[in-house]
Order: C-alpha cells, then sequence, then structure tokens
C-alpha cells in the first residue's frame, strides 16, 4: 500500500480497511480496491495487486473466507468476512478509535501550547 | 497482458506455496484486464490503457515483496525441508507397508471367515490362486510404493523449485530404503494355515542384504531414467514456449 505515513505505524491498516470493506459484502479483487479507494475518498492509494497477498493472508488466519463465482464468463474469487474475521474486526477498529483519539488529543495539545 | 512468470518463479523459489502463487498471479492477471477495461472506458487508447493498468497494478518487486512479506504464505515443505526429504521417506515407506498389511490381513480373514459360510471349500487350486493374487499385491506394495513416492518427491521438490539437494535426499532415501523392504505371504500346505512376513533387510540379521542392495540400485537407475526424461522434456517445452514468444 503506498500510504504517506511511517510504515510501523500503519501496522494493520491493510487489514483494518479490507475487513471493514468486507463487512458490508462479499467482493472479487478489482471490486474491493475500488472500494477502498472510494471508502477512504482516494486518500490512501494501493499498488492495487499487493492487496492480495493480504488477502490470502487473512484466509489462511481463517478471518476471510473465498468462493469461486463464474461471472460474465470469467472465473472470480470473491472474498467474505468470517465470524472470526468480525470479531478481529471490532477490535481494529478499537484499537484504532483509541491511536486516533490520542493522536487528536496530542495534535490539540501541540497547537494549545503553540498558541 | 502482462507475463507472471518471473513473478511466479521467484516466489516458488522464495518458498511461497504452489498454490498461493498460481491463485495470486491468476488473481493478477483477472485485476489486470479490468484495470485495462476501466482505462479504456475512460478515454485511453488501448496501449495506454495496458500502460496505466500496469503502473497501478504495482512493479514485479512490489509484487514479489508483499508477498514474501507473509511468512503464513510459505509452504510446508520450503519451512521444514528436512521433515518432508528426511522424515518424510522413512514415514511414507513406514505407512504404506502398513497399510499394505492391514489391507492383506484383512483380506485373508475375510477369506477364512467367509469362504466356508459360502459352502466353497477351497482345494490346492484355489490356494495357489489366493497365493498368487497376495504375491502380485506384495510386488506392488514394495516394489512399486518406492518408485511411485521418489516420483511424489520430485513432482512436490520441482513444484516448490526446492534446492536439488533435498530433492535427491528424498529420492535416494526412498529408493534405497524401498528397496531393503519385504512382504511376503506363503502358502504353508496345510488348510487354513498360511504365513505372511514382514522383514527389512536394513535390520539385523540384515536378511536378503545382496538382494536389497541390487533392488536399491535398480530403483535408482529407474528414478534416475526417469528424473533425466523429466527434465529433457521440461527443457523441450521451455524452448518451445520461448520459440513461440519470440
Amino acid at each position: 500500500m503506498r500510504i504517506m505515513a511511517n510504515p510501523s505505524f500503519m501496522n494493520g491498516v491493510p487489514e483494518l480497511l479490507i475487513l471493514r470493506t468486507l463487512s458490508s459484502g462479499e467482493m472479487y479483487g478489482y471490486e474491493l480496491v475500488q472500494a477502498i479507494r472510494a471508502r477512504t475518498n482516494q486518500a490512501i492509494k494501493v499498488g492495487e495487486g499487493v492487496v492480495y497477498p493480504a488477502l490470502h493472508a487473512l484466509e489462511s488466519e481463517g478471518m476471510l473466507k473465498s468462493r469461486r463465482k463464474l461471472v460474465n464468463g470469467r472465473t472470480r474469487v470473491y472474498y467474505a468476512v468470517t465470524r472470526k474475521g468480525e470479531k478481529h474486526l471490532a477490535g481494529l477498529v478499537r484499537h484504532w478509535q483509541h491511536i486516533t483519539d490520542a493522536i487528536g488529543l496530542a495534535i490539540g495539545g501541540t497547537a494549545h501550547a503553540m498558541l | 497482458m502482462p507475463c507472471f512468470d518471473r513473478l511466479s518463479e521467484r516466489l516458488l523459489r522464495a518458498g511461497i506455496a504452489p498454490r498461493h502463487v498460481r491463485r495470486y498471479t491468476r488473481e493478477l492477471s483477472d485485476h489486470f484486464d479490468d484495470l485495462v477495461r476501466e482505462e479504456i472506458a475512460g478515454g485511453a487508447s488501448r496501449a495506454l490503457a495496458e500502460t496505466q493498468a500496469l503502473s497501478r497494478l504495482g512493479s514485479e518487486d512490489n509484487l514479489a515483496v508483499a508477498m514474501l512479506e507473509r511468512p503464513e504464505l510459505r509452504s510446508f515443505m520450503a519451512r521444514f525441508p528436512w521433515a518432508v526429504f528426511g522424515v518424510g521417506p522413512v514415514a511414507l515407506l513406514a505407512s504404506s507397508v502398513a497399510v499394505a498389511l492391514v489391507a492383506e490381513r484383512g483380506i485373508i480373514d475375510a477369506a477364512t471367515v467367509w469362504v466356508p459360510l459360502l459352502g466353497f471349500t477351497p482345494g490346492p487350486v484355489a490356494a495357489h490362486a489366493f497365493t498368487q493374487i497376495m504375491l502380485v499385491w506384495n510386488t506392488l506394495a514394495i516394489y512399486g510404493a518406492p518408485l511411485l513416492f521418489a516420483w511424489l518427491f520430485y513432482w512436490m521438490g520441482s513444484r516448490q523449485r526446492m534446492p536439488k539437494a533435498w530433492i535427491i535426499t528424498g529420492v535416494v532415501l526412498v529408493c534405497v530404503m524401498g528397496g531393503f523392504q519385504n512382504l511376503t505371504f506363503y502358502d504353508t500346505g496345510c488348510k487354513g494355515c498360511g504365513h505372511l512376513d514382514l522383514t527389512s533387510g536394513l535390520l539385523p540379521p540384515f536378511p536378503n542384504l545382496a538382494e536389497g542392495l541390487a533392488r536399491a540400485a535398480l530403483n535408482l537407475t529407474l528414478a534416475g531414467s526417469l528424473w533425466r526424461l523429466a527434465i529433457r522434456r521440461r527443457v523441450a517445452s521451455a524452448i518451445a514456449l520461448h520459440a513461440a514468444r519470440t
């Protein structure tokens, strides 16, 4: 993922975005990438092919399940969130809200000190 | 249409499981097609659409690194080659002999119970035929199984692009150890009798050592010849593919 931030700070972001986006329904890779772009207002630009290793890893951890589906004469691999994935997503969301709240506080504090 | 052969080779050599590599390259090809369609629908020419699609998909390095950063996608064989090519031959040979033995014992027991119930009294001809069937079964189990497993190790190792040393270790172990195992059924001549015997020439008192050595050599020769044949075929198909592309 091409994200304008410190990579270590972005740990778990691809998983969060993928699980959150797929929680609204099953999608195939291309569809998922476009949905992530739309949901993040294109702020996060993905090297689109790199989404698949994350999908495979999440599937091997049991967070996602996949199935092949024939659409317009082409076989696509559709991914959907499992129950385990939903639980993991809830944890990730809580974690990220905690971080963004903390950063919000820090930024507010800095701005206040500078004034 | 981009060719992901180089990416695929790189991932396999790095130990990513073949099923993940196959699926990854197929998904990338599909994704590329979708991107080209999107770009063309947006007014780009075919050539420009393909260039844009490739750029959006990511460079080969990025695509490879994204996969290599996921250790959970590495195959068991790549993580524990000693288990597959070192312990695997012993375990496979032992289990194949065990399965053959249990199945044979089951057939003998079933025959002992069912043949009298069916009102059939086996004579010397039936006993001889039964012994011959057991002989074929045992021959398949002790001669065929090592060669089958040698092919399995070659196929699995090549598919994962494992170092040749590991594949050779597995093939040699299975050929040599398989050459020394023996499973025999004798008709002792008395009614309802028979003798089922399992031995290994590698264990004391080392029965039929010379025969075991000869069979191990035969296994190795056959496996080596098939290996050379497979390599020749692979080279020929690679040359044909290269010629077709150029």
